[in-house]
């Protein structure tokens, strides 16, 4: 199983890949670019801008091959170099063509402590596929990613850069992948913190789908 | 004037220096890695650790606090800060490792986190020798690693463009070759990807890193993730000597070091020079030592019963001195752009002597060549000290015609190839040539070869585009060497000659040629005329006092930075 602390191989993307976009494909519309030109005239200069338009772009591309990344950059009129770095920062941006759900396994410290790696296996098993993969039927790609900032609630996972899932189990897990099977994404679950629960009666979020209670995190497998 | 107390010693500054700069300046040694004077300061290596402390004011009168006997109270930073992103201010006092054990105590735990995923593979690496990472860990980092597990495996052996290999796990991550091709060459075609442990710089899909000025970044890489192409695995850093001379493939001049093994050039990096090439070089400059190398002839040739024969030096000498003295006026000389100001001086006293004619120098240009920067248009090096003796470009067509006419009887040339530049009606002539490498084409022509020093076997000056006047000085030895260059060589070579019973070199490295001014003097003594100099400093002296154009240049006053000239 694909596991970066066991085996721990950066591999060298592939240098000159074939386009995925035709010529007439790659372009922003007439509105898009006013949309860019709005965020760009935000920044002092326009490399500030290049966040939001890679966002843009991968909304309407569906994910940020070189062609698309050339595409930003000659918008944006900053290097092309530069865009691909931002790029490949990041593992929201999608470099590759992904499944219709990508599931972002935290495996970063507090996870990691908790069964971020449990998880991740617990996916591959299941799945069949290992992290940076997408199942053969184009439905799920399993990410290994770093703390995406809800360590309190670890392990946790994020659905397709949406909603995020805490304080996972094999059941949450099933029930997970068996929702999105079905079309159904996860909603936003608040986790109610025990000052919470005492002192304002409950949840501090009224946006929240769901709200589940705080409870200690487990042990990672590996470490007990 | 401020001051700064560092390590318990008061210095005083002027402006807003930053203070690693300030340190380097005055000698004090600060490790460091990302910072580099010539670019932006992103202090992301956090090796430069210093404790710093300011004085503490009053808030309510501004005063300085002051302790009990006087003295200013200083407050600390919380943290160590980084000395290259540090501007100084007055009363400032700073603690580097020499005098805090805490900043040594970081610097040696920031250079274990440093060799964490480092592949620790000096043994084969080019850089060793002169790896600032190396000298830093073994002089402020840790006795070993605390690390037990297995280290990250990034690409190996890439190919970034055609001159410059990354081998991604040595990378610290200094940024310097990106901040390079962004803020110095502005290629922008590197970038650093991914993140975390992942991290190295490349360039994006389907980007050659093909910058002209590439191979600046082998220099820059603080470590040796980045390495030449062409000079990897050639030789190790300390078999090599190092000598301080000047690009002659190009009319800039720029600066540099030839590393020389065993008599043969091996690589060629900048010297930096603020005046001529900052720190940088073009990497046609650095891949146009090949020339000193290969090619180069066997000794001196006459031509006997119509082909070309192996002579003593004497006998061509007195072979040139000969056909000279018979042609009398009837002899053009071609001058060099090529050739050093102390050979086209003595060409041209020569041509005096003998009542000849000096047609000027071969051109050597390549309109569009150029780039406004380090790239000349002129791909020569001594064009401008052509001119400034007098000399204009040569007109080939009339010369062609001429020859063709029947007047002249001899042509002599100074270290260049006439045939190559379109004089073909040479039948007529008897040919004497000065000639580096025998692809020469007009080396088959010649009645007398005579194997000339190249820029990097000989002394002289040449004077690039913008009018400034450099040396050079023997990189490497020649056979039978004068005893003025073997001074210079001694004085410029770090690895000195082993004893004779402990030769490390071959002898067919050591090619038998001269220096122009020896050969130059050697040929108008066979005609009786005497041309005597000892060497070249002392041609200088001559040409400095009385060719206004040179005022000043002597070979003192050049040094190792080159002294501008007076404009014409
Ligand atoms: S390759 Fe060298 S210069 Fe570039 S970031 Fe890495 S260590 Fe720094
Ligand atoms: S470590 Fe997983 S969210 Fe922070
Ligand atoms: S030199 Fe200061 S942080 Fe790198």
């Amino acid at each position: 199983m694909a596991d970066f602390i066991k085996n721990p191989v950066v591999a060298l993307p592939d240098r000159d890949p074939a386009p995925h976009f035709s010529e007439e494909e790659l372009i922003f519309t007439a509105e898009e670019k006013v949309r860019i030109a709005r965020w760009v005239a935000q920044y002092p200069t326009p490399d500030g801008a290049v966040m939001w338009t890679l966002w843009l772009a991968q909304e309407k591309f569906g994910f940020l091959p070189p062609e698309v990344l050339r595409l930003v950059a000659a918008e944006l009129g900053i290097p092309y170099a530069q865009v691909y770095g931002v790029a490949t920062f990041y593992t929201q941006y999608f470099k590759e063509k992904k499944g219709r759900y990508v599931l972002d396994v935290c495996t970063c410290f507090s996870c990691q402590f908790t069964g971020g790696y449990d998880v991740l296996h617990y996916l591959e098993k299941k799945l069949g596929v290992h992290a940076g993969e997408t199942t053969p039927d184009g439905c799920f790609t399993i990410q290994e990613v770093e703390c995406l900032g809800a360590c309190g609630s670890a392990p946790m996972l994020q659905v397709s850069n949406g909603p995020y899932v805490y304080c996972l189990t094999p059941a949450k897990i099933d029930a997970l992948l068996d929702a999105l099977k079905a079309g159904r994404m996860p909603g936003f679950t608040s986790v109610t913190l025990p000052q919470d629960e005492d002192e304002m009666g409950g949840n501090r979020r009224t946006d929240a789908d769901a709200s589940i209670s705080y409870s200690t995190m487990p042990i990672a497998e590996q470490t007990r | 004037m401020p001051s700064v107390t560092i390590d318990g010693r008061k210095y005083e500054f002027e402006g807003h220096p930053r203070l690693l700069q300030f340190c380097l300046d005055h000698g004090i040694e600060v490790p460091h890695f990302c910072y580099h004077p010539s670019m932006s300061v992103p202090a992301n290596c956090r090796q430069c650790l210093v404790d710093i402390g300011a004085p503490v004011r009053s808030r309510a009168t501004g005063e300085l606090e002051r302790t009990e006997d006087g003295e200013p109270v200083i407050r600390y930073f919380p943290k160590l800060q980084t000395s290259c992103s540090h501007t100084l201010a007055d009363g400032q006092v700073v603690h580097t490792s020499r005098s805090s054990d805490k900043v040594a105590r970081a610097q040696q735990d920031n250079l274990e986190l440093m060799l964490i995923n480092h592949p620790l593979d000096c043994p084969i690496c080019d850089q060793a020798g002169m790896c600032p990472l190396q000298i830093q860990a073994y002089k402020y980092g840790p006795e070993g690693s605390r690390f037990e597990f297995r280290k990250t495996h990034k690409p190996k052996k890439v190919k970034l463009g055609p001159h410059v290999v990354l081998d991604a796990e040595r990378c610290i991550n200094c940024t310097r070759c990106t901040r390079f091709t962004d803020e110095i060459s502005r290629s922008h075609q590197l970038t650093i990807i991914d993140r975390g442990v992942k991290n190295y710089p490349l360039t994006p899909p389907g980007l050659v890193f093909d910058d002209p000025y590439s191979m600046n970044v082998i220099d820059l890489c603080p470590v040796g993730a980045l390495t030449s192409a062409d000079f990897r695995f050639q030789a190790r850093i300390w078999e090599m000597s190092s000598t301080p001379s000047i690009i002659t493939a190009s009319a800039k001049g720029s600066n540099c070091y030839y590393w020389v093994r065993d008599n043969l050039i091996l690589r060629v990096t900048p010297r930096p020079n603020p005046e001529v090439n900052d720190f940088w070089l073009p990497d046609e400059d650095r891949l146009a030592y090949r020339c000193f190398n290969e090619d180069r002839p066997g000794g001196p040739e006459i031509r006997e019963d119509g082909a070309r024969q192996g002579a003593t030096w004497e006998a061509a000498c007195a072979r040139a001195a000969e056909l000279l003295s018979a042609a009398g006026l009837r002899s053009v000389f071609l001058a060099s752009a090529l050739a050093t100001v102390e050979d086209n001086y003595l060409l041209m006293a020569l041509a005096r002597m003998t009542g000849g004619t000096v047609a000027g120098y071969l051109p050597h240009i390549a309109p569009g060549h150029g780039d406004g920067w380090l790239r000349t248009d002129e791909r020569a090096p001594n064009g401008e000290g052509c001119r400034r003796l007098g000399l204009g470009p040569a007109d080939v067509d009339a010369l062609n015609e001429q020859i063709a006419k029947g007047e002249y009887d001899v042509l002599y040339v100074l270290e260049d190839d006439p045939v190559a530049a379109g004089l073909s009606e040479l039948g007529a002539v008897s040919v004497i040539l000065h000639y580096h490498n025998t692809t020469n084409r007009t080396l088959s022509l010649a009645d007398v070869a005579l194997p000339a020093a190249t820029a990097a076997e000989t002394i002289g000056t040449f004077v690039n585009v913008d009018g400034r006047a450099q040396r050079v000085v023997p990189a490497k030895a020649i056979r039978g060497a004068h005893r003025t260059l073997m001074m210079h060589m001694g004085l410029s070579r770090a690895d000195r000659h082993g004893t004779p019973f402990d030769r490390w070199h071959n002898e067919s490295h050591l090619i038998n040629c001269k220096p122009s001014w020896e050969l130059l003097p050697a040929v108008a003594g066979a005609m009786g005329h005497r041309m005597d100099y000892p060497g070249p400093r002392q041609i200088m002296d001559e040409v400095s006092s009385t060719v206004p154009a040179f005022g000043g240049a002597t070979h003192k006053a050049m040094g190792l930075a080159g002294v501008k000239l007076p404009e014409v």
